[in-house]
């Protein structure tokens, strides 16, 4: 006969219960520790990574970065206006701020508040993301733009190459744009602007190939770098003059404003933008005559070389705005070309004389002595 | 046309537009500044009750009818009240030269702009009397 | 054509919403970058200046008059006075006589400036349509100085003229004349010596003078062709001085197009058009004589008009500006009046002139007619 030992069964349930209340106590335990650690970790991730990378995150946000970039851009719109209100016997921005300082800023605001009006005829969502795309990627070359010697975000052995593959994308997104906003004339627009970048691409590129040839690199830091016995400039005058034509051509600023003829289509592919799409195209202008402005410091101002005693970072706004002047001065000076005109006289002139300037660099490189240690010396 | 003649004409132009850049700015800061209004700018009226004989010369020589004439209002021995209605008045001067009695003059105070449009129709008070003098408003002082 | 091709036409409305296109709209039809058909509309401006002047009476009628075209007020305002003065047999005195011929010169001067500016900005350089406009304020300076209004100046009056010259005025106009004789080579330069200007004005807009002739053209389009047909010369008004000036009739001649003008030789032709106004002032400011500047009897006489039509005219900046008017016995207001600006011509001569062209030459063909909204409307 089987004897139960009551007492024995509850002694085994109470242990068991008391065990069972233990593991359960684990493993709350165990679920709040890995929470714990699992929070550290994240915490300890972000500070490795803040901490390793500090100096690129600021490099990449605050300074020669995304702020420094839309700050310059905005002081350089204010800049554009106050020049072009100077040559036309006005007065440019006065109210807000200090010389109208602030007008830019409450300019952006006033339109970024605007009502979006969408036309009936449009893609609506294409219409929506387009002009965030364009600026983005307008803005993306900066990052290789060489603003000192230790003042820069990337450093890529090809950046040259990659500018130009970025810029090659503006075009087909105002194409787009006008294509798909819905209106006559914004059609017209958006294939004026390819055509802009059908005549200006090959000689913008073919002139930029000399300075690159003169340094035997393709990164612009190297070529800013090679240049601190003598700028290129000196050295190629005429393949300046076809890289400052063809980028403003490539831009579509005034003498060549077809894309955007105020006169002829009422604003081109921005035609049927408002509001905030408006205010993203419109600063994705003038980043992208900032860039070619940069460009040009680095390829024939010597990039950061220059004035001494002052950070290198410094010459180079310092050119840079210069080299902005020139670009107010020539879009206030000519009349608006026809878009078959443009055609016509970048691939007549500015091409030849682009090529031949190419030519002169390869004879000079074999033939003179001396040429090759000067400018690829440092 | 040669090439080098273009060029010429390019750099002729350059050095127009770059000299232009250190010239002084023409426009005036308005609010702040002012131009100098000559002594016959037409602005607003101001009626002179005191020689006013009610003859509506003023009335009759306006082409776009903002002139209004109330002969009971009297105040003096045969004056008569104006109502101007400067939404419509076209500044054209008639009125000034068809008052024989030297009654009705123009001011020099041309910015009438007012909050609401009603405060345009000017009844005879404000038309005998000038709130603001046209220069002493003006200068510098508001900078 | 065959009727395949206009599948692919695309209509556009230029105007009335349009930038360049202040109010007036024309419907183009596209084939590409042609322009294969126009189609100028008129209408959008009329506020019945007709009906207007048969309830103003003979005083009040030249003030709608030069609400027709602000820009040449003191010329706008003349047919209809010399047709009062007609009917009324109004002798006007010599001062007066010289008084209008000079500003009326002024007054085309000041008009060409604005259409030097207006036609630089449809050519799409925005510096030189602010230079002639500041130059232009010196002019209205001017006039403010004299009659107290800058635009509508209300000068003229059937028998005379309303304000006398001061010294302060005569100082104000020759520092004008000064100032635009001084800038003048500069224009040149910007205007008929850039060969960005050259570029998009060329055999643009080419037509002879017979065609000019037949489509009604006059003024400053016809006179480009090298026909020297000028009211001032062919029809010799007593009223007005220019007798006493020794003047030619400017014209131009194309050696590439004999006897056709193209917008260049328009654009040559009111520099030749501003020379001589400027010429014919600075002969006409030392033979003012003195005396009464208005008939005594113009008052009375022009209260009540006699029975009669008469048939003012005057070479405007534009054209030919004239004006019939008819009056009832004892007439306080016109019985009728009919207004002829030269602009109705010049607006559809375009119907003619733009197929064929490319779509950026539109504007450039308007422009270079200059016609003014309110002088084909009325």
């Amino acid at each position: 006969m089987m004897q139960v030992n009551w007492f024995q069964i509850l002694i085994d349930w109470v242990y068991g219960l008391i065990f069972w209340v233990y593991d359960v106590v684990n493993w709350i335990v165990g679920i709040i520790l890995w929470v714990y650690n699992w929070v550290w970790g994240v915490i300890f991730w972000i500070w490795d990574l803040v901490f390793l990378n500090l100096d690129f995150l600021i490099k990449a946000i605050l300074f020669p970065g995304l702020i420094f970039v839309v700050l310059a851009l905005i002081y350089t719109v204010w800049f554009t206006r106050k020049m072009w209100g100077r040559i036309q016997m006005r007065r440019g921005p006065f109210h807000m701020g200090k010389f109208g300082g602030l007008q830019l800023f409450a300019d952006a605001i006033k339109l970024i508040s605007k009502e979006v009006i969408i036309p009936d005829g449009s893609r609506r969502w294409m219409y929506r993301i387009l002009p965030s795309i364009l600026l983005v990627i307008v803005l993306l070359p900066f990052a290789f733009i060489p603003w000192d010697a230790t003042w820069y975000i990337a450093d890529l052995s090809v950046s040259l190459v990659l500018v130009f593959a970025f810029l090659a994308a503006v075009p087909i997104l105002a194409l787009l744009i006008g294509w798909i906003s819905g209106s006559k004339y914004s059609l017209i627009g958006g294939f004026r602007a390819a055509n802009n970048q059908f005549a200006a691409e090959i000689p913008i590129i073919m002139s930029s190939v000399g300075p690159a040839l003169l340094a035997g690199s393709l990164s612009l830091m190297a070529i800013s770098g090679a240049q601190s016995s003598v700028w290129y400039v000196f050295l190629l005058p005429i393949n300046f003059v076809t890289f400052l034509v063809s980028s403003v051509v490539a831009v579509g600023t005034f003498p060549f404003d077809a894309p955007v003829a105020d006169s002829e289509i009422i604003f081109g592919w921005r035609t049927e933008l408002s509001g905030v799409y408006f205010t993203l195209t419109y600063f994705a202008e003038f980043a992208e005559q900032m860039l070619y402005s940069a460009l040009m410091v680095v390829l024939f101002f010597g990039g950061a070389s220059g004035l001494p005693f002052l950070p290198g970072f410094v010459n180079f706004i310092i050119k840079f705005l210069i080299v902005m002047f020139f670009f107010i001065i020539v879009t206030s000076s000519f009349y608006r070309l026809r878009q078959d005109q443009i055609t016509r006289y970048c691939w007549k002139y500015l091409l030849p004389l682009s090529m031949l300037n190419i030519i002169l660099v390869l004879f000079g490189l074999a033939y003179i002595d001396g040429l090759a240690a000067l400018v690829m010396g440092g | 046309m040669g090439f080098f003649s273009t060029l010429g004409e390019i750099f002729t132009i350059l050095k127009h537009v770059f000299s232009q850049v250190f010239e002084r700015p023409f426009t005036v800061l308005y609010p702040y500044e002012d131009r100098e209004h000559p002594e016959r700018t037409r602005g607003r009226h101001i009626h002179i009750r005191e020689k006013c004989t009610a003859c509506a010369q003023c009335v009759r020589a306006c082409p776009v009818v903002a002139i209004r004439i109330d002969k009971s209002d009297r105040k003096y021995e045969k004056d008569a009240a104006l109502y101007f209605d400067y939404t419509r008045c076209i500044f054209c001067g008639l009125c000034v030269q068809a008052c024989r009695f030297n009654a009705l003059f123009h001011t020099k105070v041309v910015d009438l702009s007012e909050p609401e449009r009603e405060r345009l129709h000017y009844d005879p008070e404000r038309i005998e009397t000038l709130d603001r003098d046209p220069l002493e408003w003006r200068g510098s002082r508001f900078r | 054509m065959s009727p395949d091709i206009l599948d692919e036409a695309i209509e556009i409305w230029f105007g009335p919403q349009h930038v360049s296109a202040h109010g007036w709209a024309a419907k183009l039809t596209l084939i590409g970058d042609y322009i294969v058909e126009c189609d100028p509309h008129a209408g959008y401006f009329h506020r019945s200046a007709e009906k207007v002047l048969e309830f103003r009476n003979f005083r009040q009628g030249p003030l709608v008059m030069e609400r027709l075209c602000m820009l040449e007020s003191f010329l706008m305002e003349y047919p209809y006075v010399s047709a009062v003065e007609q009917i009324a047999g109004l002798e006007v005195p010599e001062r007066a006589r010289i008084m209008r011929t000079i500003l009326m010169e002024a007054s085309r001067i000041h008009s060409l400036q604005f259409w030097w500016g207006q036609f630089a900005a449809e050519l799409g350089l925005f510096t030189m349509l602010l230079w002639p406009w500041v130059d232009r304020e010196y002019f209205l300076d001017a006039f403010e100085e004299l009659t107290g209004s800058r635009h509508a100046v209300s000068f003229n009056t059937p028998g005379g003229v309303k304000y006398d010259f001061t010294d302060k005025f005569l100082k104000k106009l020759d520092r004008a004349l000064l100032r635009i004789e001084e800038r003048l080579p500069k224009f040149k330069d910007m205007l008929l010596h850039g060969p960005t200007f050259r570029l998009r004005t060329k055999n643009v807009g080419l037509f002879s003078a017979e065609q000019g002739l037949r489509w009604g053209l006059s003024g400053p389009n016809i006179k480009a062709c090298g026909v020297p047909m000028d009211l001032r010369k062919d029809k010799p008004d007593s009223n007005l001085a220019y007798d006493l000036a020794d003047w030619e009739v400017p014209t131009v001649h194309n050696e590439e197009h004999p006897g056709q003008s193209d917008a260049y030789d328009r654009m040559v032709q009111r520099f030749l058009e501003v020379e001589t106004s400027i010429n014919i002032i600075r002969q006409l400011l030392p033979q003012i004589p003195e005396g009464p500047i208005i008939d005594p009897k113009a008052r009375a006489k022009a209260n009540r008009l006699p029975e009669g039509e008469a048939y003012g005219r005057v070479e405007g900046t534009r054209g030919i500006t004239s004006l019939w008017l008819k009056t009832t016995e004892k007439a306080q207001t016109a019985y009728r009046a009919k207004i002829r600006g030269p602009c109705f011509a010049s607006y559809y001569a375009l119907k003619h002139l733009v197929p064929g062209s490319r779509f950026a030459d539109f504007i450039v063909i308007f422009g270079s007619l200059d016609p003014y909204p309110g002088l084909w409307d009325r």
